[in-house]
């Protein structure tokens, strides 16, 4: 039986042979993939030289260790503001579903909001904001 | 609910110590006061007495098997704590913060022992593992410590993205988060369950796999138990993993009931146990550190808990919590001497019954009950979960390879009784911190471990009462 | 009242657990004191209960020992005529012994001083609890306490390594006859599901006949080995190494008769077996015969009284063989008052002689040691049977129960007895009369013993001769209180029918003229300035115990220690050792390589796991084919 007929008529049972596409669609993806990087790679021109080893920095000569010491301040003021940016976020489908939320919603909000107020005090409290010291 | 709650309000006071108390020595005393409240409200909650009745029902279920095993999970916490006031005052000036996240490592477990939605477990097992990441790198000025916290967070997060993949496709078979599925979807089925079920279940157990260190998932243990400060190490290696099963056997206890009738899951489950048996206990052999031998010790009791995931049955759910009782207590014992040795090598023990008896007999009591000697817990420990595996019917020969590799296991625990009691040494102890209080701590472990060894319907009669 | 015979065996062992654990503190009058004190205040326990006939009809309970579904066996004690006799001898005779150590054991170190008196109150503790137990199972405890107790106390000179030796020869036995004793147990427990006495007798007619057959030859299997019979008996000479008060307590009036006690307390099971019995009454009579035949031509004076014991308990047992149960009862009584008293006299010989054994190296003695002299006299005329002793009433009835039994059995140990009369009066003649044949150093040092010793010998001596009235025959006079006070236990043997009258006078002119014969005639022999002590032919065959030992190590002992030693040199060596330590090896070894795999690089942990996950579901989704891959395999 030739193979585009086999796909064509898939009964709808639960077995195995449901997948047989996507197997085949990946055996010929990789395939594909494989073999072109093998063809290059036989068959392209090879020239090492110094220069192609160097790394690209937009034609400007690269100096430098390219991981330098970054203040800690950064990150912890940044992660801090992404922790409460991201908790505002949660006031938008409040927002929108206040009424149908009633009280029960505005008890559960008041409670979330107050951790991360209880939060925000701790974290003045403990000097993470403090970019002098 | 009880314990979830005050476990929360506890971590935040605990955060404001640090701000408010300048009494250092008061903080210590203070966490385990919140932890006796912690402890008290949940076995009030086990008797019928309730903070709030909000009702959490789709999302978690405080059933009697749970609120044991909080108890039971609290308690050690608690042993934990007195074990090693001294040790994490050492952390310096993040002390209270450390009580803090261990709080909120409580709140994870009582999210995991009652989960009823597997969004519920995702959180429950994040509630879990972010503390533990801070707590791996709590000795800042310490490299391995930072290296071990690294290497956890880069692998738990992993293990996170793979537990997603799980839950998502579980999602996509079944079309609910619900931990106990009403229908199953007829497309794509095999036997009557979907596909994307049972490969989702199978991502969904690797994951949990990882957090249990089950081999082959067990990469991070060693080196992040060896790397982190010995109290965490503690915790995480006992604590923290009997939760992780106790989650893992919820799950299994559900849906491989549940889809049982299209696919056989013993097969899988027995390929880990072997897996992990081999490795934790061979790899063992050969430490010549006593942390990272326990780290091993660890992985291999991992394996004999996995006996309760393989066979499922009521012999096993009691084992279970059995289980978690008898090694959680020898291992906090066993860590907690270890943190009074500055070498942990087995040479660093070399004479210590001459020097501390009393840490040496208490210690060679937790390593008889890990090694599963009889009249310890340990012994019975071991029996249920082999027991538990009889009771299935099949599958004998898997007791038969629990038992060649307990005996295995009696070799390394023995090594270290040796080095104790017939090796001749000078231990570089530290002396000034082995009060009267912890040496009596660890004489009531023993006891207990003894008792519960003599009398195992001890623990059990009560669970049923 | 309970709880007063609960105080009886716990007070001796209080007794070794102070003088025990003090061992290092306690002066050695003390020890003494608290030692024998134990064991007096028992005594008149003991003697309260006698009196005041504190004999309930239950077994008194304390608590559970073994409990199971299918087995409950308390820890209970049974009062009642029996066990109060034998009390009373382990008590009282174990009293005298006492004192008696307290001078006999003087020139010891306190520490082993209070070890000797600890041991010897752990077994009178021991003793106690076998008799005493309502159950098979706490006597097999107090079986296997007076075993240990045994072993220890004739290994107390623990640095001579023969006795040792003599030790082990003796625990070993002794655990030969407990497997039969176990046995019988084990099978008791299958057929009845109890081993208390009451349900056991009560339920004995239930049984088979098979089934009590093989109990109680098992059971008397355990007798043996504990009384010393015949195949069992050679322990018993060789345990003479022990100290010479050992030798009286244990090995003559109480430890070797724990298995005619067996035996008279199960008299219901062997009643129903007369298979049994026979062969009860056949090793009693072979053994009476072999031993006195040995004793004959021994030189060592204790080895003499050794034989002499088991060839008194091989008459016990023919007693006990020919349904005489209280007449072998009595035998132990009178037995434990002479026998106690011979070893005690020839301790005290000893003690005169400065350690000297050797009869051949002793003689004239009787002006030196006069209270030594006479004791040893009576006890001679009573084992001797010399009429109206304890020893002529509880062995002339023996020979009247087996008369009566069978001709030939009453022949055999007629003749028993007679060589049992020639053998002490041989030994009696050959110490106490004559001239002295030592050197002049222990003629020198020979001297009367110290009250301590004295006196239990005198005490001793009244009982060993009148203590027989109890039962004197009823043609003499007497009434036979001895029967009636055991009759609700052991029943006694009925002579109805039978012309008891001539035979008794029969028996009584047949042992006057017998023994006037024979003290005639060792006279001559014995009570002699010089004695050679040689034997050629037959007698050297006696003189060397029928070569018995070496016989036992020609087929037993020598084939054991050549399969032990091929099993040791190759089978463990090369084949266990090689294993064990091979699979060591191996382990260690992937031990070494499975390590590598933890590189301590996260990328290739990762890695591994993404593979293991693959791996995993390839055999979550073939595990079919896995399965039957390996069911082809194995």
């Amino acid at each position: 039986m030739p193979i585009l007929q086999l796909l064509s008529d898939i009964p709808v049972t639960g077995s195995t042979t449901d997948y047989a596409p996507i197997a085949l669609q990946l055996f010929f993806a990789i395939g594909f993939i494989a073999t072109m990087l093998i063809a290059s790679g036989l068959i392209g021109p090879k020239r090492k030289t110094a220069d192609k080893l160097e790394n690209f920095a937009s034609g400007i000569p690269s100096h430098g260790d390219a991981r330098q010491p970054i203040a800690i301040k950064y990150f912890l003021v940044a992660i801090l503001f992404v922790l409460f940016d991201v908790e505002v976020i949660f006031f938008y489908p409040y927002a929108v579903n206040f009424k149908g939320l009633g009280w029960t919603g505005f008890v559960e909000v008041i409670l979330f909001t107050s951790f991360f107020i209880i939060g925000f005090i701790y974290i003045i409290k403990r000097g993470a904001l403090n970019w002098e010291e | 609910m009880n314990a979830l709650i005050l476990s929360a309000v506890w971590g935040i006071i605990l955060m404001f110590c640090s701000i408010l108390v300048k009494n250092k020595k008061a903080i210590g005393y203070i966490a385990a006061f919140g932890l006796l409240t912690i402890l008290i409200g949940n076995i009030a909650e086990t008797y019928g007495t309730q903070i709030t009745h909000y009702n959490i029902y789709p999302m978690l279920l405080l059933d009697r098997f749970g609120l044991f095993f909080n108890t039971i999970a609290i308690l050690s916490v608690f042993i934990f704590v007195l074990l090693s006031l001294i040790e994490i005052r050492k952390t310096g000036k993040y002390e209270p913060e450390f009580y803090t996240l261990i709080f909120f490592v409580i709140c994870g477990i009582t999210i995991l022992t009652s989960y009823q939605n597997l969004l519920m477990l995702f959180l429950g097992i994040e509630i879990l593992s972010i503390p533990l990441y801070i707590l791996t790198g709590s000795d800042k000025k310490n490299l391995k410590s930072n290296e071990a916290s690294l290497k956890y967070f880069l692998m738990g997060a992993f293990s996170t993205g793979i537990m997603l993949l799980g839950i998502a496709l579980i999602y996509g078979g079944t079309g609910t988060f619900n931990l106990q599925p009403g229908t199953h979807s007829v497309v794509g089925t095999y036997h009557g369950i979907s596909f994307l079920e049972i490969t989702g279940l199978i991502i969904l157990m690797c994951a949990m796999a990882f957090k249990a260190s089950v081999a082959p998932f067990h990469f991070w243990a060693p080196d992040v138990y060896d790397g982190a400060p010995t109290p965490v190490t503690s915790f995480m290696a006992t604590i923290v993993k009997v939760t992780a099963f106790l989650a893992f056997f919820k799950l299994c206890e559900v849906r491989v009931t549940d889809t049982l009738t299209a696919v056989n899951w013993k097969m899988i489950f027995a390929v880990m146990i072997v897996a992990t048996l081999f490795i934790g206990n061979i790899t063992a052999i050969f430490q010549q550190s006593v942390k990272r031998m326990l780290a091993y010790s660890s992985i291999a009791q991992a394996g004999f808990m996995m006996y309760a995931i393989f066979s499922l049955n009521d012999v096993a759910k009691e084992g279970l919590l059995y289980y978690a009782m008898a090694y959680s207590l020898a291992t906090i014992g066993l860590f907690a001497t270890m943190s009074k040795i500055k070498d942990y090598s087995f040479e660093g023990y070399n004479g210590l019954a001459k020097k501390q008896p009393t840490l040496a007999a208490t210690n060679a009591i937790f390593l008889l009950s890990l090694s599963g000697i009889p009249l310890t817990a340990g012994f019975f420990a071991k029996y249920y979960m082999l027991a538990s595996v009889i009771k299935t019917g099949s599958y004998t020969w898997l007791v038969i390879v629990g038992v060649c590799f307990a005996t295995i296991s009696i070799y390394y625990y023995f090594r270290l009784i040796q080095a104790m009691y017939f090796k001749t040494g000078n231990p570089d102890t530290i002396d000034h911190e082995i009060t009267p209080f912890f040496k009596n701590m660890l004489i009531v472990v023993a006891v207990f471990i003894v008792l519960l060894g003599a009398f195992p319907q001890l623990l059990l009669n009560w669970f049923y009462f | 009242m309970n709880a007063l015979v609960l105080c009886i065996p716990l007070l001796p062992f209080l007794g070794f657990l102070l003088v025990g654990l003090l061992r290092n503190k306690l002066s050695r009058p003390l020890i003494g004191i608290i030692a024998s004190g134990v064991i007096g205040i028992a005594f008149i326990l003991t003697l309260v209960i006698f009196f005041t006939h504190y004999y309930p009809a239950n077994a008194i309970t304390y608590f559970d020992f073994i409990k199971n579904s299918k087995y409950d066996i308390s820890f209970s004690f049974q009062v009642d005529q029996l066990s109060t006799l034998f009390m009373l001898i382990i008590t009282g005779v174990g009293f005298l012994i006492h004192v008696y150590s307290t001078s006999y054991m003087h020139d010891e170190t306190p520490a082993h001083y209070a070890r000797y008196f600890s041991y010897l109150n752990l077994f009178v503790f021991s003793m106690l609890l076998l008799v005493l137990g309502a159950n098979y199972v706490i006597m097999f405890l107090g079986w296997e306490g007076v075993g240990i107790c045994s072993y220890l106390l004739i290994g107390y000179w623990f640095k001579n390594n023969q006795y040792n030796y003599a030790a082990r020869k003796a625990f070993v036995m002794n655990r030969i006859g407990d497997v039969g004793f176990l046995l019988a147990i084990f099978w008791l427990l299958a057929r009845l599901g109890s081993v208390d006495y009451s349900i056991v007798f009560s339920n004995a007619s239930a049984l088979s006949t098979t089934d009590v057959t093989g109990i109680t030859i098992l059971l008397f299997v355990g007798a043996i080995g504990k009384s010393a019979q015949i195949p069992l008996y050679t322990w018993l000479p060789d345990a003479m190494a022990g100290p010479t008060p050992v030798s009286a307590l244990i090995h003559a009036a109480t430890m070797v008769t724990a298995g005619i006690y067996m035996i008279a307390r199960s008299n219901v099971l062997y009643s129903l077996s007369p298979v049994s019995m026979d062969i009860v009454a056949v090793i009693g009579v072979a053994t009476a015969l072999l031993a006195a035949s040995i004793a004959l031509f021994q030189n060592d004076i204790k080895k003499v009284l050794a034989y002499s014991t088991v060839s008194q308990l091989g008459f016990m047992f023919v007693a006990l063989g020919v349904g005489a149960y209280t007449t072998g009862v009595f035998h132990v009584m009178t037995h434990a008052f002479f026998k106690a008293l011979l070893f005690l006299g020839a301790g005290s010989v000893i003690h005169a002689m400065g350690g000297e054994q050797d009869i051949t190296k002793m003689g004239g003695l009787r002006k030196k040691i006069p209270i030594t002299y006479w004791t040893f006299l009576i006890a001679v005329l009573a084992i001797s049977g010399f009429p109206f002793t304890s020893g002529f009433i509880s062995k002339d009835e023996i020979l009247l129960a087996a008369y009566s039994h069978s001709k030939p059995l009453f022949w055999l140990t007629a003749f028993a007895a007679v060589l049992t009369a020639f053998y002490m009066f041989r030994v009696f003649m050959l110490v106490f009369l004559g001239g002295f044949r030592g050197n002049d150093e222990q003629q020198h040092h020979l001297h009367e013993s110290p009250p301590a010793m004295t006196i239990p010998l005198i005490i001793l001596a009244i009982l060993a001769a009148i203590g027989g009235f109890v039962q004197l025959p009823e043609l003499f006079g007497g009434h036979d209180y001895f029967n009636q006070f055991l009759a609700p236990v052991v029943p006694a043997l009925s002579h109805e029918g039978e012309n008891l009258a001539t035979k008794e006078y029969a028996l009584l002119g047949g042992t006057i003229v017998g023994l006037i014969i024979i003290f005639l005639f060792c006279k001559k022999w014995f009570a002699v300035n010089q004695f050679e002590g040689k034997y050629t032919g037959f007698k050297n065959v006696l003189a060397h115990k029928w070569y018995m030992d070496e016989l036992y190590d020609a087929i037993i002992v020598n084939p054991f220690n050549n399969i032990a030693g091929f099993l040791k040199s190759i089978v463990e060596k090369s084949g266990i050792d090689g294993i064990v330590n091979g699979v060591g090896r191996f382990i260690q070894y992937s031990s070494r390589q499975v390590r590598l795999i933890q590189s301590g690089l996260v990328g290739n942990y990762i890695l591994i796991m993404v593979l293991s996950i693959t791996v995993l579901f390839m055999v979550f989704w073939n595990q079919d084919l896995i399965i039957a891959f390996l069911q082809k395999i194995f």
